[in-house]
């Protein structure tokens, strides 16, 4: 076969082989213009794994962007930077940024990208505000340039109790025992552990009976279903995925497993996709999650501005705790009067906004630059709907509680 | 014995190779930070990639599960400092140690009971996945909810003793690693058991009936592999600060460690070096040409996975042995792919 020769030399070659690397590698000159929009590197997964919920946290920021704009804040610049779900990413992505002149950085969900993107942040001096990351030691470094917007981790887990106390308080029902059944992934085993640690400080009216785990990629959760009806208990308090929490309430409904109520710590049962799948089946599931409070006004213009921009995508977690950590950035600009990383830090560390969309006590950091007055919602599900039942003083409407059996739905 | 290995490359080789050290060096005095950190992901994955493809491309073993000697270095010299005060160098031995021991254990069993190519394969992947599911429960060094170093950022200067500082000194640090590794394997190569280990890996047989002892050496591959991976998750503990089981131990940090080799050429010196530049900053590249096209309101949501995805396609139909061998006939260094 008559060998092609490219119209290509050695010398051209290697002349553009180092322009294309360098193009990559090069310093991008930082400008900082007076005046002028802040610009926010907003940083999340936004392809590999986790790809969903970054994509979901960008599109939280992209409906904060004219809702600020109404409130009367600057215009905000949003630069859009990908960790690929990857920790070791999560810091080019963050340099990438701030090379391109982001003066405030927005991210990044999952915990270890956010400990990384916190050194770069801390490093470089620009100021980070976390959305969402639950890990602990993120605030407990010393940085003076990251501040959280999102309950830690052991925070969760008391609210997700405490919420069941408001329910079996304003129902009248007292459950004598409880039953855990959790998937056993990373995040399933961390709420497992933290539970063991928390239950017993917490006087719960039940005992936990059992604490049942089942595989992510389970196919099959009769076993495990058959043997936690078995124990007799009132409430199963499920820690799940999506998929696995279809499985869970098919099986259920499946055995004819009734206890008075499902309450989910975490994701799954929320979801659209859930709700529309099991139908009248996916009724009255409490989750518990840090949440919007539907009584605050800037919480319903967050979900008509996102409704239309993004219609049909469901405003959830992802999307509050984005939206606010865009809120907290065009505040600390209106006050620090410039895009200056110090004096943005130091106004984003006298932060005191009171009327946010979150479902917290307002927005103020600590010393430490950690909100802690953000509180766990319990949220039921209606026809499709998840509305928020818990705390009764942000109620959108009453709850069902105990739940009626699968047949009487029908 | 370096002026014997520099005197075999050709002058022309020796000028940029030169070149390429001079501007490496000299670098950080030029370059800004996000040139830095992507400068330190190409020796992370050049490093990981050589000490792989000592396993791989020097005595035939694939192995999918490197992640697995990766997070015990990572664990093992993080939680010896945090726990007991331990310098990070003492705990890259114990690191070391710790997954060669594992690396000769998973060897053993692979071997002994003759589990070869795809097999061995997926026992790796299998070890790295249970010591993945070990260390999602083990409270001592975090669980799944992470384990965390201090972290000092350079705020309190460089210490290179303790491995505390800024991102410059960990590019020099992951620079020496290449450099070290890269010296290691070419010592390997001209070396009686270097020698043993492409016997092994060009006709295990044939090997075997000259007299090699090859569960023995494929052993060694093993291990020196494992402990060298383990150093590198030393490094990458400390410069990152935080390790999580699902990422430390995932399949995914496993196929990086192994797509520069693959890229650049298994089995060749300069291959996993030369894979990592064309793999890290040709994706950043892309990443930042294409921001435009972000304006007009097209994803680029994994374009950068997309374009590994490409790169190895066309290795595979176009170059087999990878990158390295036809660069090194294009630079005129011919003599053979070294």
């Amino acid at each position: 076969m008559p060998k092609t020769r490219l119209p290509v030399t050695r010398r051209t070659f290697i002349a553009g082989a180092s322009a294309t690397a360098l193009t990559g590698v090069a310093p991008i000159r930082r400008s900082f213009a007076q005046g002028a929009a802040l610009k926010v590197g907003v940083i999340h997964p936004s392809s590999g794994f986790l790809a969903q919920i970054g994509q979901a946290c960008n599109r939280g920021a992209q409906a904060a962007l004219p809702v600020l704009k109404d409130m009367g804040y600057a215009n905000i610049e949003i630069m859009l930077g990908d960790t690929e779900s990857n920790p070791d990413v999560a810091r080019a992505a963050g340099e990438r940024l701030i090379n391109a002149g982001a003066q405030l950085l927005v991210g990044a969900f999952d915990s270890g990208q956010t400990s990384t993107l916190a050194q770069v942040a801390e490093q470089r001096g620009i100021p980070l505000v976390i959305n969402i990351a639950a890990a602990p030691p993120i605030t407990e470094q010393g940085y003076k340039f990251v501040f959280r917007n999102f309950p830690r981790a052991p925070g969760i887990v008391a609210g997700t109790f405490e919420v069941q106390k408001q329910l079996f308080a304003a129902s009248g029902r007292s459950p004598s025992k409880c039953v855990v059944l959790h998937v056993n992934d990373t995040f399933g085993t961390a709420m497992r552990g933290a539970f063991g640690g928390i239950y017993p400080r917490m006087n719960m009216p039940y005992q936990i009976v059992d604490y049942i785990s089942y595989d992510p990629q389970a196919r099959d959760l009769s076993v495990e279903v058959a043997k936690a009806k078995a124990t007799g208990a009132e409430i199963l308090l499920a820690v799940s995925r999506l998929n696995d929490a279809m499985l869970l309430t098919r099986e259920m409904v499946k055995q004819r497993w009734e206890p008075w109520g499902i309450v989910a710590a975490g994701p799954g049962y929320y979801e659209g996709a859930y709700m529309k799948t099991l139908g009248k089946n996916g009724n009255f599931v409490i989750s518990t999650v840090p949440w919007y409070d539907p009584r605050k006004p800037l919480a319903q213009r967050m979900i008509e501005a996102h409704q239309k921009m993004f219609p049909g995508q469901v405003v959830d977690t992802n999307t509050v705790f984005t939206f606010e950590a865009m809120l907290v950035a065009a505040d600390a600009y209106k006050r620090a009067g410039s895009a200056n990383p110090q004096a943005l830090a130091a106004a984003i560390r006298a932060t005191d906004i009171k009327d946010n969309a979150a479902l917290s006590d307002g927005i103020k950091f600590d010393a430490k630059g950690q909100n802690d007055t953000v509180r766990i919602a319990g949220i039921q599900n209606f026809d499709g709907d998840a509305k928020v039942v818990f705390p009764l003083s942000s109620a959108e409407r009453n709850f069902v509680f105990p739940v009626p059996g699968w047949q009487a739905r029908r | 014995m370096i002026k014997i290995w520099l005197a075999e490359i050709p002058p022309r080789g020796r000028l940029y190779l030169g070149l390429l050290l001079a501007a490496l060096l000299a670098a950080p005095l030029f370059i800004d930070g996000y040139a830095l950190s992507v400068l330190v992901l190409v020796f992370y994955f050049a490093y990981l990639g050589q000490a792989w493809n000592i396993m791989m491309g020097f005595a035939g073993q694939l192995s999918l599960g490197h992640a697995l000697y990766f997070g015990l270095g990572a664990y093992t010299g993080a939680a010896l400092y945090v726990h007991f005060g331990l310098s990070p160098w003492l705990g890259m031995l114990a690191g070391g140690a710790v997954a060669a021991a594992a690396g000769a254990a998973i060897g053993a069993l692979g071997f002994r009971f003759k589990i070869g190519g795809v097999y061995f394969a997926i026992l790796t992947i299998a070890f790295a996945e249970f010591t993945r599911i070990l260390f999602d429960h083990w409270l001592w060094v975090g669980g799944s909810g992470g384990f965390f170093l201090p972290v000092t950022g350079g705020r309190g200067g460089n210490d290179l003793l303790g491995l505390r500082g800024s991102p410059t000194m960990f590019y020099y640090v992951w620079l020496a690693a290449t450099i070290g590794v890269l010296i290691l394997c070419r010592a390997l190569l001209s070396s009686r058991l270097g020698y043993f280990w492409l016997a092994i890996r060009e006709d295990q047989e044939a090997a075997q009936a000259l007299g090699i002892n090859t569960f023995r050496y494929k052993i060694f591959a093993v291990m020196l592999s494992a402990a060298l991976t383990a150093f590198g998750g030393v490094l990458y503990a400390f410069y990152n600060n935080n390790l999580f089981p699902s990422a430390i131990f995932s399949i995914t940090r496993s196929i990086d460690m192994l797509l520069g080799a693959i890229i650049g050429g298994v089995g060749t010196l300069m291959g996993p070096i030369i894979g990592a530049f064309i793999l890290t900053p040709l994706g950043e590249a892309l990443t930042v040409l294409l921001e435009p096209l972000r304006d007009l309101g097209i994803k680029l949501d994994g374009i950068k996975q997309v374009f590994y995805g490409l790169c190895v396609v066309v290795i595979v139909v176009f170059q087999r042995r990878g990158v390295w061998p036809w660069l090194w006939r294009k630079l005129g260094l011919d003599g053979g792919a070294k």
